[in-house]
This record gives C-alpha cells, sequence and structure tokens, in this order.
C-alpha cells in the first residue's frame, strides 16, 4: 500500500516523468498543426488521458495499492465523471433542438 | 502493524474497525476528496466545452509568447511532481531531513507556478479581459477562462499551504510519513488536472 514505493529504484519514476514531459511536446505540435477541430479535441484528450493515467498510477502511487482499492476508486471515479457528462445530450437538446426536441 | 494501526497511519490510538482496502484512514479520506474534487473540475471544464462549443466567435488569444510561457509552467509542475515522488521516497524511508528538503523543493517550484500563473493573468486583464467582456467577441471567455485557471490556482496556493504546514511539521516530528504521502496526493492532482487545462485552455484556442 506505499505509495511510492520507497524500496527499489528511480528508474520507472524517470521514465514516467520524462513521457510527462513529452505528452505536452506532442500537443503542442500537434495544436500548431491546426488541424480540424473535432480532431484536435480527440487528439488533445486522448494525449492528457495517457498524462493523467500516469499520473494516477505512478506518481498517485494507485499502482502499488492493494487491487479492491484501484478498483473501488476507478469505478467511483468513473461514475462520477459518467454521470457529469449525461448534461452533454442535454446541452445539444438545448442548443439546437436535436435530438429529442422534435 | 496490526489493523488499528493501518488505520490510523501507524499511530497508537483506541481499537476500532480497520479501514477498507487497508489503507490508511487519512490517505483513504485523501483519495474521497480528490475523488469529489474531480467532480469540480470536470464540472468546469464540461461547462467549458459547452460554452466554447455554444459560441460560433470563441476568441483565440493566445500569442505565442503565452504559449511559452504555459509550456514553462507545465514543465515546472511536473517537475516538481517527480520531486515530490522523491520526498515520499524518502519519507517512506524515515529520512526526515531529505523528505523536507524535496518538499521544499516541491513548494518553491509550486509558488513559481502560482507566480507564473498569476503574470499570465495579469497579461490577460492588461489585454482588456474581465469575466464579462474583451476584445475579440463573445463575452463569456473572461468568465469561462478565469473560472477554470482560478480554480486551478485556488488549489494550488491551497496545496502550497499544505505542503510548508506538513514540511514544516514532518521536520518537527509532529506528522508521519502518511501525511507526506497524503500532501503528494494532492499535489499530483493538481498537476493532472493541469495536464487537461493546458489543451483544453490554452492548445486548443491559440491565435491562427
Amino acid at each position: 500500500m506505499s505509495t511510492p514505493e520507497a524500496k527499489g529504484g528511480l528508474g520507472k519514476y524517470v521514465v514516467v516523468y520524462i513521457a510527462m514531459l513529452v505528452i505536452p511536446l506532442l500537443e503542442l505540435l500537434t495544436a500548431y498543426r491546426h488541424p480540424g477541430e473535432p480532431q484536435l479535441l480527440v487528439t488533445m484528450l486522448l494525449f492528457a488521458f495517457v498524462g493523467a493515467l500516469l499520473g494516477v498510477l505512478y506518481f498517485m502511487g494507485l499502482a502499488s495499492e492493494n487491487q479492491s482499492s484501484v478498483v473501488a476508486f476507478a469505478v467511483f471515479t468513473l461514475f462520477v465523471l459518467a454521470t457529469i457528462n449525461y448534461g452533454w445530450p442535454d446541452s445539444f437538446r438545448l442548443l439546437f433542438g436535436v435530438p429529442f426536441a422534435k | 502493524m496490526s489493523h488499528t494501526d493501518v488505520a490510523l497511519g501507524g499511530h497508537h490510538a483506541p481499537a476500532m474497525e480497520p479501514s477498507p482496502f487497508a489503507v490508511p484512514a487519512i490517505k483513504l479520506a485523501m483519495w474521497l476528496f480528490i475523488i469529489s474534487d474531480i467532480m469540480t473540475f470536470a464540472a468546469c471544464l464540461v461547462a467549458y466545452g459547452f460554452l466554447r462549443n455554444a459560441t460560433p466567435n470563441w476568441p483565440r488569444p493566445f500569442q505565442s509568447s503565452t504559449i511559452a510561457s504555459v509550456m514553462a509552467m507545465t514543465l515546472i509542475l511536473i517537475t516538481s511532481s517527480f520531486i515530490m515522488v522523491l520526498a515520499v521516497r524518502a519519507a517512506r524511508a524515515g529520512d526526515r531531513a531529505g523528505a523536507f528538503r524535496w518538499t521544499m523543493v516541491t513548494l518553491a517550484l509550486g509558488a513559481l507556478f502560482a507566480i507564473l500563473h498569476i503574470r499570465e493573468w495579469f497579461g490577460m486583464i492588461d489585454q482588456g479581459v474581465t469575466f464579462s467582456k474583451n476584445p475579440w467577441g463573445t463575452g463569456v471567455f473572461g468568465g469561462a477562462y478565469f473560472s477554470v485557471t482560478g480554480i486551478e490556482l485556488l488549489h494550488v496556493i491551497a496545496a502550497l499551504i499544505a505542503l510548508l504546514i506538513v514540511g514544516l511539521g514532518y521536520k518537527s516530528g509532529r506528522y508521519g510519513a502518511t501525511h507526506i504521502e497524503n500532501c503528494n496526493l494532492f499535489w499530483q492532482f493538481i498537476n493532472v488536472v493541469w495536464i487537461f487545462v493546458v489543451p483544453l485552455v490554452y492548445l486548443m484556442n491559440v491565435a491562427s
């Protein structure tokens, strides 16, 4: 349950640190390529999720917690995020009157 | 270490039920706080996304100089996260001097991040951006921008205060390694949120 492990080398954390530095650089390069907005959004979110996952698993130490807590935290968090995203369809309905208003 | 010790983060205390998931109670509380705080940030970012999507002439005010500054802030924050990991490792190894030193380095980097963040805000205010108006078009841009980045800055300032108090308390022996770990969780959470703020708020709105 230690976070991060006191024993063992730093190698894993250095790799994660470098990866987390590379991700914003890739995002920067993507932004200045000026792709279409939907493609840009998807790419940015993909990079951000990878960076966040690395941060949560290794820097926050979730990867070294016991499995039951990992499952509980992950399920709880995903439920929260899914619940918040419930607002999107209603937002589009308010904006465009579709798909449910007609 | 008994279940009771685990529940209380290693301190002696009256017998009580073991903590769920065999995680110290204060650490479990921090995880639950973080999960609830995710709700705050997710709601802000979803609201920001909705406003941006609903507004045809959404401003793209961020010039290269701003983006360079934001990238420097990102470098500082990610580096501070790595340094904080070193503080946790030192604390778990019982190295009080080392843990205190790394915590203070994290604090210094975090303070630098906050200063650059405030400088960025003043730059926007100098350009005429307020909560309700800006020189580029839709009025809600300022409100959305200051809300999302403001809540991040508020968390950073809160975390800096926590790092200072817990760092000093750990050095004096008042706090234990679990407290440093808790500070680490909160600091890393701020870093994770920033990873979403940068692309959604800044990089998707670079000036053409």
